[in-house]
Protein backbone atom coordinates (compact mmCIF):
# COMPACT_ATOMS: atom_id res chain seq x y z
CA UNK A 1 0.00 0.00 0.00
CA UNK A 2 1.25 3.38 -1.41
CA UNK A 3 1.01 6.22 1.25
CA UNK A 4 0.92 9.73 1.06
CA UNK A 5 4.97 10.60 2.20
CA UNK A 6 3.76 13.74 3.90
CA UNK A 7 0.88 11.11 5.95
CA UNK A 8 4.11 9.16 6.15
CA UNK A 9 5.80 11.24 8.02
CA UNK A 10 3.34 12.64 10.66
CA UNK A 11 2.73 8.69 11.48
CA UNK A 12 6.43 8.47 11.68
CA UNK A 13 6.72 11.32 14.14
CA UNK A 14 3.34 10.22 15.79
CA UNK A 15 4.45 6.41 16.51
CA UNK A 16 8.34 8.43 17.64
CA UNK A 17 5.97 10.81 19.70
CA UNK A 18 7.53 13.83 18.02
CA UNK A 19 4.58 15.69 17.64
CA UNK A 20 2.98 18.29 19.62
CA UNK A 21 0.21 17.71 21.24
CA UNK A 22 -2.16 19.46 18.92
CA UNK A 23 -1.14 17.52 15.74
CA UNK A 24 -1.53 14.09 18.36
CA UNK A 25 -5.17 14.78 18.16
CA UNK A 26 -5.10 14.93 14.69
CA UNK A 27 -3.33 12.29 13.59
CA UNK A 28 -5.44 10.30 16.50
CA UNK A 29 -8.52 11.60 14.81
CA UNK A 30 -7.18 10.81 11.03
CA UNK A 31 -6.51 7.06 12.12
CA UNK A 32 -9.82 6.95 14.11
CA UNK A 33 -11.86 8.23 10.45
CA UNK A 34 -8.93 6.43 7.56
CA UNK A 35 -8.75 2.50 7.99
CA UNK A 36 -6.20 2.76 5.85
CA UNK A 37 -4.25 5.07 7.69
CA UNK A 38 -4.86 2.95 10.62
CA UNK A 39 -3.26 -0.06 8.88
CA UNK A 40 -0.31 1.90 7.63
CA UNK A 41 0.24 2.94 11.17
CA UNK A 42 0.57 -0.40 12.44
CA UNK A 43 2.55 -1.43 9.34
CA UNK A 44 5.25 1.31 10.49
CA UNK A 45 4.63 0.28 13.66
CA UNK A 46 5.75 -3.46 13.70
CA UNK A 47 8.29 -2.14 11.11
CA UNK A 48 9.40 0.15 13.93
CA UNK A 49 9.23 -2.45 17.13
CA UNK A 50 10.59 -5.27 14.49
CA UNK A 51 14.46 -3.17 14.38
CA UNK A 52 13.71 -2.00 17.78
CA UNK A 53 13.87 -5.23 19.45
CA UNK A 54 17.02 -6.28 17.98
CA UNK A 55 19.17 -7.64 20.35
CA UNK A 56 21.58 -5.72 21.57
CA UNK A 57 25.30 -6.10 21.31
CA UNK A 58 28.09 -5.55 24.17
CA UNK A 59 31.29 -3.74 23.31
CA UNK A 60 33.94 -6.34 23.56
CA UNK A 61 35.93 -6.89 27.24
CA UNK A 62 38.90 -5.76 26.12
CA UNK A 63 37.72 -2.54 24.67
CA UNK A 64 38.30 -0.47 28.47
CA UNK A 65 41.26 -2.46 28.96
CA UNK A 66 42.40 -0.69 25.64
CA UNK A 67 40.89 2.79 26.71
CA UNK A 68 42.82 2.19 30.03
CA UNK A 69 45.87 2.11 28.58
CA UNK A 70 45.41 5.29 26.02
CA UNK A 71 44.25 6.86 29.19
CA UNK A 72 47.40 6.09 30.66
CA UNK A 73 49.67 7.76 28.14
CA UNK A 74 47.43 10.56 28.58
CA UNK A 75 47.85 10.84 32.11
CA UNK A 76 51.53 10.86 31.97
CA UNK A 77 51.44 13.94 29.46
CA UNK A 78 49.19 15.64 31.49
CA UNK A 79 51.06 15.07 34.97
CA UNK A 80 54.35 16.31 32.85
CA UNK A 81 53.48 19.07 30.48
CA UNK A 82 55.58 21.38 32.56
CA UNK A 83 58.58 19.88 32.66
CA UNK A 84 58.14 18.67 28.58
CA UNK A 85 57.53 21.88 27.87
CA UNK A 86 60.53 23.51 29.80
CA UNK A 87 62.28 20.88 28.30
CA UNK A 88 61.71 21.71 24.98
CA UNK A 89 61.92 25.46 25.45
CA UNK A 90 65.63 24.49 26.91
CA UNK A 91 66.19 22.37 24.28
CA UNK A 92 65.48 25.48 22.26
CA UNK A 93 67.24 28.07 23.55
CA UNK A 94 70.47 25.59 24.05
CA UNK A 95 70.55 25.11 20.38
CA UNK A 96 69.98 29.04 19.71
CA UNK A 97 72.68 29.83 21.82
CA UNK A 98 75.22 26.79 19.96
CA UNK A 99 73.76 28.24 16.63
CA UNK A 100 74.69 31.58 17.88
CA UNK A 101 78.25 30.28 19.36
CA UNK A 102 79.27 28.88 16.18
CA UNK A 103 78.23 31.66 13.73
CA UNK A 104 80.36 33.65 15.66
CA UNK A 105 83.23 31.85 15.90
CA UNK A 106 82.66 31.14 11.89
CA UNK A 107 82.84 34.86 11.46
CA UNK A 108 85.93 35.52 14.08
CA UNK A 109 87.84 32.29 11.94
CA UNK A 110 86.77 33.96 8.27
CA UNK A 111 88.17 37.59 9.29
CA UNK A 112 91.61 35.96 10.59
CA UNK A 113 91.87 34.23 7.47
CA UNK A 114 91.29 37.55 5.63
CA UNK A 115 93.90 39.32 8.04
CA UNK A 116 96.13 36.62 7.42
CA UNK A 117 95.97 36.39 3.76
CA UNK A 118 96.73 40.01 3.95
CA UNK A 119 99.63 40.60 6.08
CA UNK A 120 101.45 36.76 5.80
CA UNK A 121 104.91 37.05 4.46
CA UNK A 122 105.62 36.21 1.41
CA UNK A 123 102.12 35.93 -0.09
CA UNK A 124 102.70 39.20 -1.52
CA UNK A 125 105.31 41.58 -1.94
CA UNK A 126 103.35 44.92 -1.87
CA UNK A 127 101.83 43.90 1.33
CA UNK A 128 103.12 44.70 4.94
CA UNK A 129 104.23 42.26 7.20
CA UNK A 130 101.91 42.32 10.15
CA UNK A 131 102.20 43.46 13.71
CA UNK A 132 102.57 39.66 14.86
CA UNK A 133 105.81 39.31 12.38
CA UNK A 134 107.60 42.12 14.09
CA UNK A 135 107.10 41.45 17.50
CA UNK A 136 108.93 38.22 16.42
CA UNK A 137 111.78 39.75 14.95
CA UNK A 138 114.17 42.39 16.02
CA UNK A 139 113.73 44.25 12.62
CA UNK A 140 111.38 43.16 9.85
CA UNK A 141 111.51 44.98 6.25
CA UNK A 142 111.18 45.10 2.45
CA UNK A 143 114.05 45.77 0.05
CA UNK A 144 113.42 46.68 -3.30
CA UNK A 145 116.13 46.55 -6.19
CA UNK A 146 115.37 47.60 -9.52
CA UNK A 147 118.43 46.24 -12.21
CA UNK A 148 118.72 46.44 -15.93
CA UNK A 149 120.38 43.31 -15.14
CA UNK A 150 117.37 41.35 -14.30
CA UNK A 151 118.79 37.60 -15.01
CA UNK A 152 122.47 38.36 -13.68
CA UNK A 153 121.88 39.82 -10.66
CA UNK A 154 119.05 36.94 -9.96
CA UNK A 155 121.18 34.40 -10.42
CA UNK A 156 123.98 36.09 -8.18
CA UNK A 157 121.00 36.64 -5.48
CA UNK A 158 120.33 32.96 -5.74
CA UNK A 159 123.46 31.71 -5.76
CA UNK A 160 124.23 34.10 -2.77
CA UNK A 161 121.46 32.85 -0.88
CA UNK A 162 122.74 29.31 -1.17
CA UNK A 163 125.98 30.11 -0.77
CA UNK A 164 125.14 31.42 3.37
CA UNK A 165 123.00 28.63 3.65
CA UNK A 166 119.53 30.80 3.50
CA UNK A 167 117.84 27.88 1.84
CA UNK A 168 115.81 26.69 4.52
CA UNK A 169 114.72 30.19 5.78
CA UNK A 170 113.82 31.24 2.11
CA UNK A 171 110.11 31.44 0.53
CA UNK A 172 110.63 32.64 -3.14
CA UNK A 173 107.99 33.94 -5.69
CA UNK A 174 108.45 35.14 -8.98
CA UNK A 175 106.13 37.41 -10.73
CA UNK A 176 105.78 38.87 -13.66
CA UNK A 177 108.96 41.17 -13.97
CA UNK A 178 109.89 40.60 -10.50
CA UNK A 179 110.91 38.39 -7.62
CA UNK A 180 110.43 37.86 -4.40
CA UNK A 181 112.45 36.47 -1.55
CA UNK A 182 111.39 36.51 1.63
CA UNK A 183 114.04 35.73 4.12
CA UNK A 184 113.21 34.80 8.16
CA UNK A 185 116.79 34.24 9.58
CA UNK A 186 119.75 34.85 12.06
CA UNK A 187 120.56 38.33 11.85
CA UNK A 188 124.29 37.25 11.00
CA UNK A 189 123.16 35.22 8.15
CA UNK A 190 121.57 38.05 6.69
CA UNK A 191 124.24 40.29 7.23
CA UNK A 192 126.64 38.09 5.13
CA UNK A 193 124.16 37.83 2.20
CA UNK A 194 123.83 41.59 2.00
CA UNK A 195 127.77 41.94 2.16
CA UNK A 196 127.51 39.54 -1.15
CA UNK A 197 125.05 42.00 -2.19
CA UNK A 198 127.25 44.82 -1.66
CA UNK A 199 129.34 43.84 -4.58
CA UNK A 200 126.83 44.31 -7.02
CA UNK A 201 124.81 46.70 -5.65
CA UNK A 202 126.39 49.62 -8.15
CA UNK A 203 123.81 47.19 -10.52
CA UNK A 204 120.90 47.94 -8.98
CA UNK A 205 119.14 51.25 -10.52
CA UNK A 206 117.58 51.85 -7.73
CA UNK A 207 117.41 50.48 -3.87
CA UNK A 208 114.68 51.27 -1.73
CA UNK A 209 114.08 49.54 1.88
CA UNK A 210 110.82 49.74 3.84
CA UNK A 211 111.94 49.35 7.51
CA UNK A 212 108.69 48.41 9.51
CA UNK A 213 107.90 50.19 12.31
CA UNK A 214 105.38 49.46 15.44
CA UNK A 215 102.45 51.77 12.92
CA UNK A 216 101.37 48.88 10.97
CA UNK A 217 101.60 50.12 7.65
CA UNK A 218 103.44 53.27 8.00
CA UNK A 219 107.03 51.68 7.27
CA UNK A 220 110.18 54.43 7.02
CA UNK A 221 110.83 54.48 3.60
CA UNK A 222 114.62 55.23 3.03
CA UNK A 223 115.62 55.76 -0.64
CA UNK A 224 118.32 55.51 -2.48
CA UNK A 225 119.98 53.31 0.10
CA UNK A 226 123.39 50.97 -0.05
CA UNK A 227 124.09 47.76 1.26
CA UNK A 228 125.99 48.72 4.52
CA UNK A 229 123.22 51.49 5.21
CA UNK A 230 120.91 48.15 5.59
CA UNK A 231 123.53 46.08 7.55
CA UNK A 232 123.51 48.94 10.10
CA UNK A 233 119.41 49.35 10.53
CA UNK A 234 119.34 45.76 10.92
CA UNK A 235 121.76 45.31 13.18
CA UNK A 236 120.35 47.75 15.75
CA UNK A 237 119.27 46.07 18.75
CA UNK A 238 115.73 46.74 19.33
CA UNK A 239 113.03 47.96 16.86
CA UNK A 240 112.58 51.29 18.03
CA UNK A 241 116.38 51.77 17.40
CA UNK A 242 116.04 50.37 13.86
CA UNK A 243 113.32 52.43 13.16
CA UNK A 244 115.31 55.81 14.20
CA UNK A 245 118.10 54.86 12.24
CA UNK A 246 116.31 54.11 9.26
CA UNK A 247 114.52 57.36 9.76
CA UNK A 248 118.27 59.20 10.02
CA UNK A 249 119.31 57.58 6.74
CA UNK A 250 115.89 58.12 4.88
CA UNK A 251 116.22 62.09 5.66
CA UNK A 252 120.57 61.83 4.80
CA UNK A 253 119.85 60.06 1.58
CA UNK A 254 116.80 62.13 0.50
CA UNK A 255 119.35 65.86 0.94
CA UNK A 256 122.00 63.83 -1.11
CA UNK A 257 119.58 62.98 -3.67
CA UNK A 258 118.42 66.94 -3.92
CA UNK A 259 122.34 68.46 -3.27
CA UNK A 260 123.45 70.18 -7.06
CA UNK A 261 125.48 68.78 -9.44
CA UNK A 262 124.23 65.14 -9.13
CA UNK A 263 122.86 65.59 -13.04
CA UNK A 264 126.67 65.77 -14.12
CA UNK A 265 128.34 63.08 -11.59
CA UNK A 266 125.43 61.12 -13.48
CA UNK A 267 126.63 62.19 -17.29
CA UNK A 268 130.19 60.93 -15.91
CA UNK A 269 128.70 57.59 -15.97
CA UNK A 270 130.68 54.74 -13.86
CA UNK A 271 133.57 56.86 -12.86
CA UNK A 272 132.04 57.59 -9.76
CA UNK A 273 131.06 60.29 -7.32
CA UNK A 274 134.22 62.85 -6.61
CA UNK A 275 135.13 65.41 -3.93
CA UNK A 276 131.33 66.40 -4.53
CA UNK A 277 129.99 63.59 -3.81
CA UNK A 278 127.42 64.29 -0.50
CA UNK A 279 128.81 61.67 1.78
CA UNK A 280 126.57 59.09 3.33
CA UNK A 281 127.02 57.86 6.31
CA UNK A 282 130.45 56.30 7.39
CA UNK A 283 129.89 52.48 8.47
CA UNK A 284 132.21 50.32 10.35
CA UNK A 285 129.74 47.07 9.64
CA UNK A 286 132.33 45.12 8.48
CA UNK A 287 135.28 45.59 11.55
CA UNK A 288 131.57 44.88 13.44
CA UNK A 289 130.43 41.90 11.86
CA UNK A 290 133.45 39.80 12.15
CA UNK A 291 132.64 40.51 15.99
CA UNK A 292 129.21 40.37 15.94
CA UNK A 293 129.11 36.47 14.66
CA UNK A 294 130.86 35.45 17.45
CA UNK A 295 128.35 36.28 19.88
CA UNK A 296 125.52 33.38 20.11
CA UNK A 297 123.23 35.38 21.42
CA UNK A 298 122.91 37.87 18.46
CA UNK A 299 123.29 35.09 16.52
CA UNK A 300 120.76 33.84 17.33
CA UNK A 301 118.80 37.24 16.77
CA UNK A 302 115.54 36.64 13.83
CA UNK A 303 115.10 39.00 11.30
CA UNK A 304 112.47 39.34 8.60
CA UNK A 305 113.54 40.94 5.04
CA UNK A 306 112.14 40.44 1.59
CA UNK A 307 113.80 41.37 -1.35
CA UNK A 308 112.17 42.19 -3.97
CA UNK A 309 114.50 42.34 -6.97
CA UNK A 310 112.58 43.99 -10.40
CA UNK A 311 113.50 44.61 -14.07
CA UNK A 312 113.84 48.46 -14.83
CA UNK A 313 111.59 50.00 -17.31
CA UNK B 1 14.15 2.64 23.53
CA UNK B 2 16.45 4.44 25.94
CA UNK B 3 14.33 6.56 27.71
CA UNK B 4 17.20 8.08 29.88
CA UNK B 5 18.63 9.48 27.05
CA UNK B 6 17.57 13.34 28.15
CA UNK B 7 18.76 13.09 31.09
CA UNK B 8 22.61 11.75 30.88
CA UNK B 9 23.06 15.67 30.21
CA UNK B 10 24.11 16.31 33.68
CA UNK B 11 25.75 13.52 35.07
CA UNK B 12 27.67 13.53 31.49
CA UNK B 13 28.53 17.25 32.43
CA UNK B 14 29.99 16.83 35.61
CA UNK B 15 32.29 13.77 33.81
CA UNK B 16 33.36 15.74 31.06
CA UNK B 17 34.63 18.61 33.24
CA UNK B 18 36.59 16.16 35.35
CA UNK B 19 37.92 14.52 32.23
CA UNK B 20 39.28 18.19 31.37
CA UNK B 21 41.09 18.41 34.57
CA UNK B 22 42.78 15.07 33.55
CA UNK B 23 41.18 12.97 35.84
CA UNK B 24 40.99 9.99 34.33
CA UNK B 25 38.69 8.23 36.30
CA UNK B 26 35.73 9.81 35.20
CA UNK B 27 37.09 9.75 31.60
CA UNK B 28 37.09 6.04 32.12
CA UNK B 29 33.38 6.17 33.55
CA UNK B 30 32.57 7.54 30.22
CA UNK B 31 33.81 4.50 28.43
CA UNK B 32 32.24 2.34 30.49
CA UNK B 33 29.05 4.77 30.39
CA UNK B 34 28.50 4.70 26.27
CA UNK B 35 31.21 1.90 25.21
CA UNK B 36 28.40 -0.52 24.84
CA UNK B 37 25.69 2.01 23.23
CA UNK B 38 28.26 3.14 20.71
CA UNK B 39 29.23 0.01 20.12
CA UNK B 40 25.56 -1.46 19.21
CA UNK B 41 25.52 1.66 16.98
CA UNK B 42 28.47 1.10 15.26
CA UNK B 43 27.66 -2.37 14.59
CA UNK B 44 23.95 -2.14 13.60
CA UNK B 45 25.48 0.44 10.69
CA UNK B 46 28.60 -1.58 10.03
CA UNK B 47 27.44 -4.88 10.24
CA UNK B 48 30.83 -6.54 11.35
CA UNK B 49 31.63 -7.21 14.96
CA UNK B 50 35.46 -7.03 14.54
CA UNK B 51 35.52 -3.66 12.55
CA UNK B 52 32.82 -2.02 15.27
CA UNK B 53 35.12 -2.98 18.38
CA UNK B 54 37.96 -1.21 16.18
CA UNK B 55 35.88 1.85 15.46
CA UNK B 56 34.58 1.63 18.89
CA UNK B 57 38.13 2.06 20.42
CA UNK B 58 38.85 4.31 17.66
CA UNK B 59 35.98 6.78 18.51
CA UNK B 60 36.82 6.39 22.30
CA UNK B 61 40.40 7.19 21.31
CA UNK B 62 39.15 10.06 19.16
CA UNK B 63 36.92 11.47 22.34
CA UNK B 64 40.09 11.57 24.80
CA UNK B 65 42.45 12.87 22.21
CA UNK B 66 39.71 15.56 22.16
CA UNK B 67 38.22 15.93 25.18
CA UNK B 68 40.01 19.10 25.77
CA UNK B 69 38.34 21.40 23.04
CA UNK B 70 35.09 20.17 23.96
CA UNK B 71 33.49 22.92 24.67
CA UNK B 72 29.53 22.21 25.33
CA UNK B 73 28.02 23.73 22.39
CA UNK B 74 26.50 19.70 21.73
CA UNK B 75 25.75 17.55 25.06
CA UNK B 76 28.30 15.19 24.73
CA UNK B 77 25.83 12.54 23.81
CA UNK B 78 25.31 13.94 20.56
CA UNK B 79 28.70 14.50 20.32
CA UNK B 80 30.47 11.29 21.50
CA UNK B 81 27.30 9.65 18.96
CA UNK B 82 28.78 12.29 16.07
CA UNK B 83 32.13 10.90 16.41
CA UNK B 84 31.09 7.40 16.59
CA UNK B 85 28.82 8.03 13.18
CA UNK B 86 31.05 9.77 11.05
CA UNK B 87 33.68 7.35 11.29
CA UNK B 88 31.49 4.43 10.90
CA UNK B 89 30.23 6.29 7.85
CA UNK B 90 33.80 7.00 6.44
CA UNK B 91 34.55 3.45 7.41
CA UNK B 92 31.55 2.30 5.34
CA UNK B 93 32.28 4.51 2.11
CA UNK B 94 36.02 3.32 2.30
CA UNK B 95 34.94 -0.44 2.41
CA UNK B 96 32.02 -0.15 -0.44
CA UNK B 97 34.96 1.55 -2.58
CA UNK B 98 37.11 -1.43 -1.88
CA UNK B 99 34.34 -3.54 -2.59
CA UNK B 100 34.86 -5.41 1.19
CA UNK B 101 31.28 -4.89 2.13
CA UNK B 102 28.94 -7.99 0.44
CA UNK B 103 26.04 -6.94 2.07
CA UNK B 104 23.78 -6.81 -1.07
CA UNK B 105 24.79 -10.02 -2.34
CA UNK B 106 23.58 -11.60 0.32
CA UNK B 107 20.51 -13.68 0.10
CA UNK B 108 17.57 -14.77 2.16
CA UNK B 109 18.36 -18.43 2.92
CA UNK B 110 15.34 -18.19 5.78
CA UNK B 111 12.92 -21.50 5.86
CA UNK B 112 9.18 -21.44 5.57
CA UNK B 113 8.08 -21.12 9.23
CA UNK B 114 10.45 -18.35 9.61
CA UNK B 115 8.72 -16.52 6.63
CA UNK B 116 5.19 -17.66 7.78
CA UNK B 117 6.06 -16.09 11.03
CA UNK B 118 7.10 -13.04 9.56
CA UNK B 119 3.81 -12.99 7.60
CA UNK B 120 1.93 -13.51 10.62
CA UNK B 121 3.54 -10.33 12.85
CA UNK B 122 3.38 -8.24 9.80
CA UNK B 123 -0.21 -8.69 9.63
CA UNK B 124 -1.67 -8.86 12.58
CA UNK B 125 -3.73 -5.92 13.33
CA UNK B 126 -2.98 -5.98 16.98
CA UNK B 127 -0.23 -4.32 18.87
CA UNK B 128 3.32 -5.73 18.02
CA UNK B 129 4.43 -7.21 21.11
CA UNK B 130 7.99 -6.23 21.33
CA UNK B 131 9.03 -8.97 24.08
CA UNK B 132 7.12 -11.44 21.71
CA UNK B 133 9.50 -10.56 18.81
CA UNK B 134 12.69 -9.98 20.75
CA UNK B 135 12.25 -13.58 21.73
CA UNK B 136 12.13 -14.49 18.47
CA UNK B 137 15.44 -15.62 16.69
CA UNK B 138 14.06 -15.95 13.20
CA UNK B 139 12.24 -12.50 13.40
CA UNK B 140 15.37 -10.85 14.56
CA UNK B 141 17.83 -12.33 11.99
CA UNK B 142 15.49 -10.94 9.43
CA UNK B 143 14.58 -8.02 10.70
CA UNK B 144 18.84 -7.40 10.90
CA UNK B 145 19.65 -8.56 7.33
CA UNK B 146 16.48 -6.05 5.80
CA UNK B 147 18.15 -3.46 8.16
CA UNK B 148 21.09 -4.04 6.73
CA UNK B 149 19.88 -3.78 3.12
CA UNK B 150 19.14 -0.21 3.67
CA UNK B 151 21.82 2.18 2.11
CA UNK B 152 23.80 3.73 5.06
CA UNK B 153 22.38 7.10 5.26
CA UNK B 154 17.89 5.10 6.11
CA UNK B 155 20.00 2.40 8.20
CA UNK B 156 21.87 5.37 10.40
CA UNK B 157 19.05 7.27 10.62
CA UNK B 158 16.93 4.31 11.76
CA UNK B 159 19.13 2.91 13.74
CA UNK B 160 19.93 6.13 15.54
CA UNK B 161 16.41 6.50 16.29
CA UNK B 162 14.66 2.80 16.70
CA UNK B 163 17.87 1.28 18.42
CA UNK B 164 19.75 4.15 20.33
CA UNK B 165 15.96 5.83 20.48
CA UNK B 166 17.35 9.48 19.82
CA UNK B 167 15.28 12.30 19.66
CA UNK B 168 14.74 13.74 16.17
CA UNK B 169 16.67 16.47 17.24
CA UNK B 170 19.55 14.53 18.06
CA UNK B 171 19.83 12.61 15.42
CA UNK B 172 19.88 15.91 13.28
CA UNK B 173 22.56 16.72 15.63
CA UNK B 174 24.49 14.06 15.21
CA UNK B 175 24.26 14.00 11.56
CA UNK B 176 24.49 17.70 11.09
CA UNK B 177 21.34 17.55 9.08
CA UNK B 178 18.26 19.70 9.07
CA UNK B 179 15.35 18.48 11.32
CA UNK B 180 12.59 17.91 8.18
CA UNK B 181 15.41 15.98 6.45
CA UNK B 182 15.64 13.45 9.62
CA UNK B 183 11.46 13.14 9.07
CA UNK B 184 11.79 12.65 6.01
CA UNK B 185 14.60 10.17 5.71
CA UNK B 186 13.43 8.05 8.32
CA UNK B 187 10.21 8.08 6.61
CA UNK B 188 11.64 6.85 3.62
CA UNK B 189 14.08 4.55 5.66
CA UNK B 190 11.11 2.73 7.37
CA UNK B 191 8.88 2.51 4.14
CA UNK B 192 11.99 0.87 2.79
CA UNK B 193 12.39 -1.37 5.42
CA UNK B 194 8.87 -2.45 5.06
CA UNK B 195 8.73 -3.27 1.68
CA UNK B 196 12.27 -5.10 2.21
CA UNK B 197 10.73 -7.31 4.79
CA UNK B 198 7.61 -7.55 2.74
CA UNK B 199 9.61 -8.78 -0.29
CA UNK B 200 11.22 -11.49 2.42
CA UNK B 201 7.91 -12.95 3.14
CA UNK B 202 6.95 -13.51 -0.35
CA UNK B 203 10.48 -14.56 -1.34
CA UNK B 204 10.35 -12.12 -4.26
CA UNK B 205 14.09 -11.00 -4.43
CA UNK B 206 13.56 -9.31 -7.50
CA UNK B 207 11.27 -6.92 -5.96
CA UNK B 208 14.04 -6.54 -2.92
CA UNK B 209 16.72 -6.07 -5.32
CA UNK B 210 14.46 -2.62 -6.68
CA UNK B 211 13.69 -1.60 -3.60
CA UNK B 212 17.91 -1.05 -2.37
CA UNK B 213 19.04 -0.27 -6.10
Amino acid sequence: MKMNQNIDELLNSYIDGELAKGQQAEVQQLIANEPEIAVRLRQLEACKVLVSCLPRAEAPAETLQRMTASLQRRALSVQHPLSSEINESATYLLTRRIAAVAAVVGVVAVLAAVVYTMVAPGTSPDKLPAKALLAAADFSGRLELETSDFVRVDAFLNRAIEDNGLLDCLTSASLQDRKVYSLSCAKGHLNLLLADLGGIWQRFDSATLFVETEKFSEPVVVNAITAGQTTEILNQDSLKKCTAVAKDIAVLNNVAELMPGREVFAAMGDNGPGLMTIPKPVLTWKKKMAKDLESPAEKTERVSLTIVLAGSK
Amino acid sequence: MHSETPNINIRDAALVEQCQGGDSAAMESLILRYQNRIYNVILKICANPDDAAELTQETFVKIIESIDRFQGRSTFYTWAFRIAVNLTLNYCQRSAKLGLRSLDAEGYAHDTQARQVLREFLSDDSAPDPAAVAQNKELCEIAFESLMKLNDEQRTVVVLRDIEGMHYAQIAEVLDIELGTVRSRLSRARNNLREIIEAVCNEDESKYRRITE
